[in-house]
């Protein structure tokens, strides 16, 4: 076994925002600690923070995109998912116009997804309509 | 208030325990005998949804006894009068008939919070998931602004949010009304900004809410829902309706890292990469902006959410080209300059947070927002209005036929629709692996029931079956329940009435009936 790879990262849970150093052996996490260098939270975690880290390499992650064939999801290409996608939409524009979609972003993803999703909707789109669990 | 911070934010609320032994006196107001209590000088049980009869009677003994802060008032307030003629009716006597809490108490309360040296509101959905929550918080503010205690260190109002980046998500625009940097969509100038940058036209007005969306459906006016990250069919109150209107769009986008129950419903489903496998950075929930990094690959046939987005929006006609995450913050900090101008990755590596605003690099961040109610040198000549609100009962109270009142919240290990809480690492005691129904011993016995019992709960909207926890964590006539597990989707029960201005909804109150199915 080679040494293990230590990551410094911030957790993916609350809104507390801990500091945790994530170590990684072949590509695997196989332990999360408190960054004791972190003003938030000084080395200490919850619970969630420290040990409920399988789920990135849960067998059960989705790695291939889906599509709906006679009522069942079944894997598809990249291209495909994309060229039904970009086809629907822009016929539910061209037919309804922007204001018929909707889009529902993600608190759990970074900054930088969340500013690239609005800067889809209002160019690509072309409506304001998105939202996210702020409310709730 | 409203916060159950040991289950929800345990570090912080470590934090708020380590420091009552340095003198902090903490009030719990919630209608739940939560962990905090233990470590509280009081606890306010108030009945569920009864904040304003409460905050409005604090307003009223705190200026019946003149304990407000005039100087403060004068300077930096209008609307006192406003506020002052709302709260007369509520007196302790009256406010304890709604609360269920003894005029002693509430007076007691009012006059720690107003003399005392710094005093802190912290809230979470406690507060803001009723039809009233707006209101709820207006009357937060009014506390606040009524005793100064607000703009400067260890004093102010403190939301507690929910989720790793939810206040950065609601920063970066992914609200209907604001653009990135947290400014109206109707600033012209501002958006102007961005639609040169971007060479696009926006829109100037204000897009639909996810509550308003919702609506929508139901009407044929939503035909497509790009879904990222979210799970509304678990999540979202009185799940059949939800889910009849999942089914009723033209196409439904999920991109997730699981096939969560609302990617079932899905036409297509993306598979994105999760925490761990990205870069980018988080705002938590004081304004602290830190770096998240990449510990391990993910899978190569998963994309990051962005390049999904950017690949997708290449093949529909508008480029957005970027090669990886700090491309895309430095167009941020270019664009929303006065809030991120400061924060390049290299100073974040190097400081590890800094707290918008922070508008250039030799800029410290700001650490306390509001600051300018204490600084005269800063001190603009905007004031604050008060914003005096009428208490109104929740929208479904308990009756004969519906005789408990249902809250809802988190439990500690499990973590909203539970997608990624389901995998523990190995050896990791968890104390609670299923959903319960927490019920006060007089009710349970009354039921004739134990914890372990299973029970039929009913709403007017779905019933579902689920064991027994008996516990005084609750009073009688309260039940509680997490929406963490699918096997007992508590969002069948709780009620579609929501808040009118922020569109939030009451899933903190609603009524519903309980049968043993011994």
């Amino acid at each position: 076994m080679s040494d293990p790879v230590k990551v410094k990262t911030v957790c993916g849970y609350c809104g507390t925002g801990c500091g945790l150093v994530v170590e990684v052996d072949n590509n695997k996490i196989v332990k999360i600690r408190g960054d004791k260098e972190a003003p938030v939270n000084k080395g200490q975690t919850c619970v969630k923070g420290s040990f409920a880290y399988e789920y990135v390499h849960a067998e059960s992650r989705l790695t291939s995109p889906l599509i709906r064939k006679a009522g069942k999801l079944v894997e598809t290409t990249w291209e495909e998912a994309y060229q039904f996608i970009a086809q629907k939409l822009n016929g539910i524009k061209e037919q309804f116009g922007p204001e018929a979609i909707t889009m529902f972003a993600t608190a759990r993803s970074t900054n930088e997804v969340n500013y690239v999703t609005q800067k889809f909707m209002r160019t690509v789109i072309g409506s304001n309509n998105i939202d996210g669990c702020n409310r709730t | 208030m409203g916060s159950n911070t040991t289950e929800a934010h345990p570090i912080i609320a470590n934090r708020m325990k380590k420091a009552v032994k340095s003198g902090l006196k903490i009030i719990v107001i919630d209608p739940r005998r939560i962990d905090m209590v233990k470590s509280s000088h009081r606890h306010l049980q108030i009945n569920v949804g009864s904040d304003i009869a409460l905050m409005n009677a604090m307003i009223h003994v705190i200026i019946e006894e003149e304990l407000y802060n005039p100087a403060f008032i004068d300077q930096f307030t209008v609307d006192f009068d406003t506020l002052k003629e709302q709260v007369k009716m509520y007196t302790p006597e009256f406010a304890s008939e709604i609360t269920g809490v003894a005029p002693q108490d509430i007076i007691e309360t009012a006059r720690e919070y107003a003399t005392a040296d710094k005093a802190m509101i912290a809230y979470t959905l406690g507060i803001t998931e009723h039809h009233c929550g707006v209101n709820n918080v207006f009357d937060i503010a009014n506390l606040a602004l009524l005793t100064g205690h607000i703009g400067k260190e260890g004093s102010g109002i403190m939301p507690l949010r929910g989720q790793n980046n939810v206040q950065g998500a609601g920063d970066m625009g992914c609200l209907p009304n604001m653009m990135p940097g947290a400014v109206s969509i109707t600033n012209d100038k501002y958006r102007e900004r961005f639609e040169e940058a971007w060479n696009v036209k926006i829109n100037p007005i204000a897009g639909d809410t996810q509550t308003r969306a919702f609506e929508k459906m139901e009407m044929g006016g939503v035909k497509a829902l790009y879904c990222i990250g979210e799970n509304p069919l678990m999540a979202d109150v009185h799940m059949t309706h939800t889910r009849k209107l999942l089914e009723g769009l033209d196409l439904l986008i999920v991109q997730d890292i699981f096939l969560t129950e609302t990617a079932k419903l899905a036409d297509v489903v993306l598979p994105a990469r999760s925490w761990g496998e990205v870069e980018g950075t988080y705002t938590n929930t004081d304004r602290r902006i830190q770096r998240v990094r990449k510990a391990v690959d993910a899978h190569p046939n998963t994309k990051d959410d962005w390049v999904i987005l950017c690949e997708l929006s290449e093949l529909m006609g508008y480029q957005m080209n970027y090669n990886n995450s700090e491309e895309i913050w430095e167009e941020l900090r270019e664009l929303a300059w006065e809030m991120y101008g400061g924060m390049p990755y290299s100073r974040l590596d190097k400081e590890y947070s800094l707290h918008y605003p922070c508008p250039d690099e030799s800029h410290p961040g700001t650490f306390i927002l509001h600051e300018r109610y204490h600084n005269h040198e800063i001190a603009s000549g905007k004031q604050s209005p008060f914003v005096p609100v009428t208490y109104t009962e929740p929208v479904e109270l308990p009756d004969e036929e519906y005789p408990f009142t249902l809250t809802t919240g988190r439990r500690y290990e499990s973590y909203n629709t539970h997608t990624q809480t389901k995998f523990y690492a190995s050896g990791v005691k968890i104390k609670q692996k299923e959903e319960t129904v927490d019920m006060h011993p007089e009710d349970a016995e009354k039921l004739g029931v134990e914890t372990g019992d299973v029970v039929e709960v009913s709403s007017r909207r779905g019933s579902l079956q689920v064991n027994v926890k008996v516990t005084e964590q609750v009073s009688p006539g309260l039940v509680f329940m997490s929406f963490h597990f699918s096997e007992v989707p508590t969002n069948v029960l709780t009620i579609n009435e929501f808040d009118p201005i922020s569109g939030t909804a009451e899933f903190k109150a609603c009524a519903v009936k309980i049968q043993s199915l011994k």
